[in-house]
């Protein structure tokens, strides 16, 4: 057990040297080394620690190069690595054991006797090291199952963690790669993952009991787009650096945005469906790969591998359908700020690892968008990210968990109509990579060179002369008239303007009138199952607005009016590219409001049937049907209608953004000296208090006059410094402290990144700035 | 091919007597315009007759101009060509903006029109393919001569040239009339796909103010006591033609802080709840992390603005109090009995079809509360309506509290980036300014200036660093450099042609921009192939600027563009780059060319107005019309033209011809440019 490293040594003689400055040892050797006070001791602790330092980040690096090449015992490479270390101090080690004989304590008299490791390089020194006490040490192999009893091995407090997994290992006499498995100390709830480390060093006693477990373990893990993976997750380093391994995985860049959360408990009804859902399974993807992703086909390659992995992939980076209106009914929505601020107490601490956390194989955990501070979202490489962005924010609208207006609803139904019409058609827009997008932008450059080359005289005349509309229409103009009544003209639709004649025989001559629609308001009034199909115009006039109405006889001719309607109202012509389309989304929209008004067995797979109540809150399932739901959507999507995927996307992410409410985490606090609750909003670049009772902000604290914010763990107070002198101290009720802390710190960090350019993200601000006690 | 051949110059022909009708007929309504009110005359060829009769003297300048544009552009595509044929293009290569664009900026300037046709929108894309495609070609040349492909060519670029010209017709102009602070005026024509900072720009050239950030454009409705301050951005002639044909309104020239309020004390807008003091004393790094926070991310951020303000009631003469919030989207109040929650609120406005004015003087008009009113309303209502949402405010800086929050929601980031458009601009003015001594001596060796004005490319320059950048290619055609700021100045390139000069000096060191004017004087000479036979004095399209110029300026009339800076005292130099429209850079550029000889004039549309004024040398066609800002020069002016409006041109023009004796050779070109167009009246 010595042979595995000089530190061992090192140990002893540091124990030795103590033994020898007091007189009773036994109890000392159960502290750190670092407790140790007696200076004299100082110097060979320092080195000591310098030196574990190196072996430490030497075989951090080696053990991930190991865990894909071989099956070699992690803990005989990692003796190898020390070797190395070893052989400069070697010297100084000599010495100092010298010194230590030369006062021999009753402690070291013992004869070294235990001979475990034949394998790995003895040296000199081995046999000139006192021994210590042999004892059993009981460890649980999980790979036994559950039923097997622990294994139990003799060890000296003097052996390294990682002689313990060697014993151990050879014990099992199983065959595997272990590189991923560590010790897990149950009582302590913590890991064993420095394996240089004795069990002395670590305080481990007869009584420990520890698990011998891989440190990467399945996964259930639900995305904002509502689908749950199954993959695995590193479950022994912070939950910063799971979170990191998760997004690398799912190929989402700047994952210090995003954390996990404990999901709410669903009611236990629900337990039945919950096992009908679909779980799609990534655990078979080699750790390894993830660690260095490159891009196959506009996907990192272990997405490449298998026709399922890259329907998982699609999973992740093309939108969900809208949801049906009872699943959006039947999600848990907050009521209140208060039942949003219990969602926010729900964050798993960054800076500890998942097992700490209670979070066991398989649980099931939420990754979600924490900080709302997007950092350059690019849509070339971020389809994962802006897909699970734009899904987050949607449910965060269908369930108001962020209130808006009913404006402001009607026009996200409208984008989610929109993107989800979009991303059923041009699905290969987002994988594409980025070869292909240089491709597809040479063939642009060249196409719009050749149009320029073509532009003859004769495509030039052609563009002069805009399309136009003709037909019979009626036509009701409810100021002139009192009496109710549509007359029927002669209506001709050119340029941006409408004019109409008695006839057709006499559009030749003068028209009746003649309306320009240019800046005009349109407006449907449609009932198809009532076959009206009414155009609401309001035309501006110096006087004020004309009122206007135009009664078209069938779908076809109000779809095609319509459409130039609206054109016209923007003041683009029949010539303009978006005439088509536009023609199109309004018989999708009339399709809409054929099927959702007739019986509901009618709904084949035509994926414009779409139910406007998908695409909206629940409260306006109540207030509205879906017929008069439909034609205020489409009000708001003519806005929309001509956007691309992305800029929809984008869209809907920057009206998000732009809300009032936006990027706010709640809490729950008291200040200090008052005496009843109140809410601490969190966003991006503010602390709002706001008055549970009223309801209303009552004080506003930017971070950028923020001087410093602690935090008194043993009260559990957050108390924070703003320049002139403004102090705040409040202590949280839904919330851990540390939450609070990482929120603030985590904003924080997030306001620094634009400045360093560099990709590399800087964690150990990150836990500088959100670790708190611990990461001192 | 004959047949079409014929067929086209035919057209070219009929278009250019169109022009020309254009030009003689405002001439002779010269009846001096003593109406203050100004009117605005859309020009189209179908109306033009019955708009030329009412426009007044003044105006014609701007037409004049308009028309020489016209012309020049020709021309200089003319020169363009020979200098292709001829020289190598080794010169324009050196210009710091595409050397070829500038040989091209002629026909650029005229294809540019054909693309956006009709839409106020410019495609770039169309005029600039049709552009370099065919660069030297338009008009036919003696000098192409042999090669039938050539010929071909010829015909073909004919035949675009005869369609540009049909588009060009298709884009709608307005003379406007600007009033200044000192109740003077001026004059412009302005072109629907110009945008108001390059009215601005234009006008700074005019008027040598200071250019800072708050020169603005408002529009004012005395009817509805209305005002409001354009957006940069915005297309001045949009809102113009929603004005009814009586309408009183008028255009201001005027320096309005609140415009760019919100980016020099964000603070006051998006921590309007703070208290008053402290934010007074906020530290410009904070500041600038607020326009960062607001205007630089993802999304835009509308002020969180919330109070109780007055509604006037529909059609009634009450003012009901309400709680209204400003969101992104929209103007929502709380109804009566409900929560401020976002759920309950009722949508008041949305700003897609509106935009917002400052009432005047309520009080009285319509027993407002206070006067601290604004309004909503559809820009094209222009009288009392239903439809007019009329809210009123404790007090002023709520008032401009919510005019700008409406302001963010309604244009979003456009406002930024016409603030730092307008920095730069003035910033570069700064400069300029600074140089000035110097540049302004070039402009006293009248002589040689002139020559050089011909190639104006200080004009032209100036025009597309401020309005290129922004947004309508329209000026962008014309003047080559589209490099908005004076940064990218390359000196001057010594070609002629090439009308980026001026901006570079604007931007760059005072003892540079000197420099470079003397040096075009010299670089002129080569161009003179082609120059050589022009006459370098055509001076319409500066006429405006003459005005001013013409005080120091003895020989105004030839330079054009070249006299706005030069013969401006030193602000013009200063000035930076004249951001006149498309339009007019085209013009001086054009001017030079035209003029010099009817024989030469190549260009078959632009000679036939040439040479029918080469004939006579008739009225000198550009008045020194509005008075400039400048204070001295105003006086000056003013003593001699009519008291508001612009003094006929005559009397300008004498003055300056008076004053320098080459300038004289410019006078007569314009008196003769004049006296052509006016025979040709005759012959119609």
């Amino acid at each position: 057990m010595c042979a595995f490293c000089p530190f061992n040594i090192s140990h002893s003689l540091l124990h030795m040297l103590h033994a020898h400055a007091h007189t009773h040892t036994h109890t000392l050797h159960m502290h750190h080394s670092h407790s140790l006070s007696v200076k004299a001791h100082f110097r060979l602790a320092e080195t000591e620690k310098k030196k574990e330092q190196a072996y430490f980040d030497r075989s951090d690096t080696s053990s991930i190069d190991t865990a894909t090449q071989t099956t070699t015992c992690p803990a005989q490479e990692r003796a190898r690595n020390c070797c190395i270390f070893s052989q400069k101090n070697l010297g100084n080690f000599f010495k100092d054991l010298t010194e230590a004989q030369e006062s021999p304590s009753s402690h070291f008299s013992k004869p070294w006797t235990e001979e475990t490791n034949d394998s790995s390089p003895a040296f000199l020194s081995l046999s000139l090291a006192p021994s210590m006490a042999v004892w059993d040490l009981s460890v649980t192999v999980e790979d036994l199952g559950s039923d097997a009893p622990p294994v139990t091995l003799s060890v000296a407090s003097d052996l390294h963690v990682g002689g313990v997994i060697l014993k151990l290992v050879e014990k099992t006499q199983i065959k595997r790669d272990w590189s991923d498995h560590a010790l897990w100390w149950e009582q302590k709830q913590r890991w064993l993952l420095r394996t240089a480390w004795t069990l002395e060093k670590y305080g481990i006693h007869a009584d420990a009991r520890l698990v011998f477990m891989p440190q990467h373990k399945p996964l259930k893990l639900c995305l904002p787009n509502g689908i749950t993976l199954k993959l695995r997750a590193c479950f022994s380093n912070p939950v910063f650096q799971t979170v990191m391994g998760i997004c690398r995985m799912l190929n989402i860049r700047h994952p210090e945005e995003l954390s996990l959360l404990r999901p709410i408990e669903q009611k236990k009804k629900k337990k039945d469906k919950d096992s009908a859902e679909e779980i799609y399974d990534l655990t078979e993807v080699p750790l390894s790969s993830v660690s260095r992703p490159c891009l196959y086909n506009g996907m990192p390659a272990h997405f490449a591998d298998s026709t399922q992995m890259e329907a998982i992939y699609k999973m992740l980076s093309v939108t969900q359908p809208p949801p049906a209106p009872e699943v959006i009914a039947k999600q848990y929505r907050p009521a209140s700020v208060v039942d949003k601020a219990h969602i926010h107490g729900r964050w798993l601490d960054s800076s500890r690892c998942l097992m700490q956390q209670g979070i066991q194989e398989n649980d099931r955990v939420w990754l979600r968008f924490k900080f709302y501070a997007f950092y350059d979202i690019e849509p070339k490489y971020d389809v994962v990210r802006l897909t699970q962005l734009y899904e987050q924010a949607r449910w965060a609208i269908l369930l108001e968990d962020i209130d808006c207006t009913e404006e402001e609803m009607m026009l996200f139904g409208a984008l989610q109509y929109h993107i989800s019409k979009v991303s059923q058609s041009e699905p290969q827009m987002l994988s594409s990579s980025a070869a292909m997008d240089d491709l597809e932008s040479a063939l642009q450059s060249l196409e719009v060179k050749m149009e320029g080359e073509t532009s003859t005289a004769s495509e030039m005349l052609e563009y002069m002369t805009a399309p136009e509309l003709n037909d019979y229409l009626k036509i009701f103009r409810p100021k002139r008239l009192t009496l109710k009544g549509y007359k029927q003209y002669w209506f001709k639709f050119q340029d941006t303007s409408i004019s109409y004649f008695k006839s057709k025989e006499e559009s030749i001559g003068e028209p009746i009138q003649q309306i320009n629609l240019k800046g005009c308001e349109v407006a449907p009034d449609v009932n198809v199952t009532a076959q009206k199909f009414l155009i609401r115009l309001l035309i501006p006039a110096p006087e004020g607005m004309n009122e206007v109405y135009l009664r078209c006889e069938n779908e076809q001719q109000y779809a095609q009016w319509m459409a130039a309607c609206r054109l016209g109202s923007k003041g683009k012509t029949l010539a303009d590219s978006s005439f088509q389309s536009e023609i199109q989304s309004i018989r999708s929209f009339l399709a809409m409001q054929k099927t959702s008004s007739s019986s509901h067995g009618n709904v084949p797979a035509n994926d414009e049937s779409i139910n406007t109540h998908s695409l909206v809150s629940p409260r306006y399932h109540k207030k509205y049907k879906t017929k008069q739901l439909t034609p205020r959507i489409l009000d708001a999507y003519q806005n929309v209608a001509q956007l691309s995927l992305t800029d929809a996307l984008m869209r809907f992410l920057q009206i998000w953004q732009a809300l009032p409410d936006f990027g706010l985490s709640y809490v729950v606090v008291r200040f200090k000296g008052s005496r009843k609750d109140e809410v601490m909003g969190i966003a991006p670049n503010r602390l709002i208090r706001i008055d549970l009772g009223v309801g209303d902000v009552v004080k506003t604290w930017r971070y950028n006059n923020m001087k410093q914010w602690n935090v008194n763990w043993d009260i559990r107070q957050v108390a924070i410094e703003f320049e002139g002198n403004v102090n705040i101290a409040f202590g949280c009720v839904t919330a851990d402290c540390k939450i609070v802390h990482e929120f603030i710190g985590g904003y924080i960090f997030m306001s620094t990144r634009s400045r360093e350019k560099s990709d590399t993200l800087n964690e150990e601000l990150f836990h500088k700035l959100t670790g708190g006690h611990e990461a001192l | 091919m004959d047949d079409i051949d014929a067929m086209f110059s035919d057209l070219l022909g009929e278009m250019d007597l169109l022009t020309q009708s254009l030009g003689q007929e405002t001439v002779p309504p010269a009846s001096l315009p003593s109406t203050d009110t100004e009117v605005n005359f859309p020009i189209g060829f179908g109306d033009l007759n019955a708009n030329l009769h009412e426009l007044e003297d003044n105006d014609l300048d701007a037409l004049m101009a308009d028309l020489v544009a016209d012309l020049n552009a020709t021309e200089e595509k003319l020169a363009a060509e020979i200098e292709g044929l001829k020289v190598p293009s080794p010169p324009p290569s050196d210009l710091p903006p595409p050397p070829k664009g500038l040989s091209i900026q002629p026909a650029s300037s005229l294809a540019s029109p054909t693309s956006p046709a009709r839409g106020t929108s410019s495609n770039v894309s169309t005029p600039a393919s049709s552009t370099a495609s065919p660069l030297p070609p338009p008009p036919p040349q003696s000098s192409k001569p042999s090669k039938e492909e050539i010929e071909a060519q010829m015909k073909a670029d004919k035949i675009k040239l005869a369609l540009e010209k049909l588009k060009e017709a298709k884009v709608k102009k307005l003379v406007v009339k600007v009033l200044l602070n000192d109740g003077s005026s001026k004059t412009l024509m302005v072109d629907e796909r110009q945008n108001v900072r390059e009215v601005l720009e234009n006008l700074f050239e005019k008027t040598h103010c200071d250019c800072n950030v708050d020169w603005s454009l408002c529009e004012t409705n005395p009817e509805l006591q209305l005002e409001r301050t354009f957006e940069d951005h915005e297309n001045l002639v949009d809102p113009l033609l929603a004005w009814t044909r009586d309408s009183e309104n008028k255009i201001l020239f005027q320096e309005r802080g609140e415009k760019n309020e919100v980016f020099k004390n964000p603070q006051n807008f998006y921590l309007w709840k703070k208290d008053k003091r402290a934010l007074k004393e906020i530290k410009e790094k904070d500041k600038e992390l607020l326009i960062q926070e607001n205007f630089c991310g993802t999304s835009i951020i509308v002020p969180d603005l919330e109070a109780v303000l007055y509604l006037k009631e529909d059609g009634k003469k009450s003012w009901k109090q309400r709680l209204f919030q400003l969101r992104a989207s929209g103007i929502y109040y709380v109804p009566k009995g409900k929560t401020k929650s976002s759920r309950d609120l009722v949508c008041f406005v949305q700003f897609d079809n509106l935009n917002v004015y400052y009432g005047k003087d309520f009080k009285s008009k319509y027993k407002a509360p206070t006067d601290f009113c604004f309004v909503l309303k559809h820009p094209q209502i222009q009288k009392e309506s239903q439809y007019i949402k009329y809210l009123c405010c404790d007090d002023a800086w709520t008032m401009n509290l919510w005019v700008t929050g409406i302001r963010i929601a309604k244009y979003g980031v456009s406002l930024y980036e016409n603030y730092k458009t307008a920095e730069k601009s003035a910033v570069s003015s700064v400069w300029t300014n600074r140089s000035t001594p110097s540049s302004s001596n070039p402009s006293t060796p009248s002589p040689t200036i002139k020559a050089k004005s011909p190639s104006q490319a200080n004009g032209h320059a100036p025009k597309p660093q401020p309005g290129p950048v922004s947004q309508d290619f329209d000026n962008v055609p014309l003047p080559p450099p589209p490099p908005p700021m004076a940064d990218m100045l390359p000196p001057p390139p010594p070609d002629p042609v090439l009308p980026p000069l001026p901006p570079p000096l604007a931007a760059k060191s005072s003892p540079k921009p000197a420099t470079p004017q003397r040096h075009l004087p010299s670089n002129f000479p080569p161009p003179p192939p082609a120059m050589e036979n022009l006459p370098p004095p055509p001076p319409p399209p500066p006429i405006n600027d003459a005005s001013e110029a013409p005080p120091d300026f003895l020989p105004p009339p030839p330079p054009p563009p070249a006299a706005g800076y030069g013969s401006l005292p030193p602000p013009v130099s200063s000035l930076p780059p004249p951001p006149p429209p498309a339009s007019f850079g085209g013009m001086d550029l054009s001017l030079p060319p035209p003029p010099p000889d009817p024989g030469f004039l190549p260009p078959p549309p632009p000679r036939p107005m040439f040479t029918g004024a080469g004939g006579a040398p008739p009225p000198p066609p550009p008045p020194p019309p509005p008075l400039q800002p400048a204070a001295p020069r105003p006086a000056a002016v003013r003593p001699t033209g009519s008291v508001k409006k612009m003094p006929p041109a005559p009397p300008k023009r004498t003055t300056p011809a008076q004053h320098g004796g080459g300038g004289d050779g410019g006078g007569d070109f314009m008196s003769e440019l004049m006296l052509a167009m006016n025979k040709k009246r005759g012959n119609n």
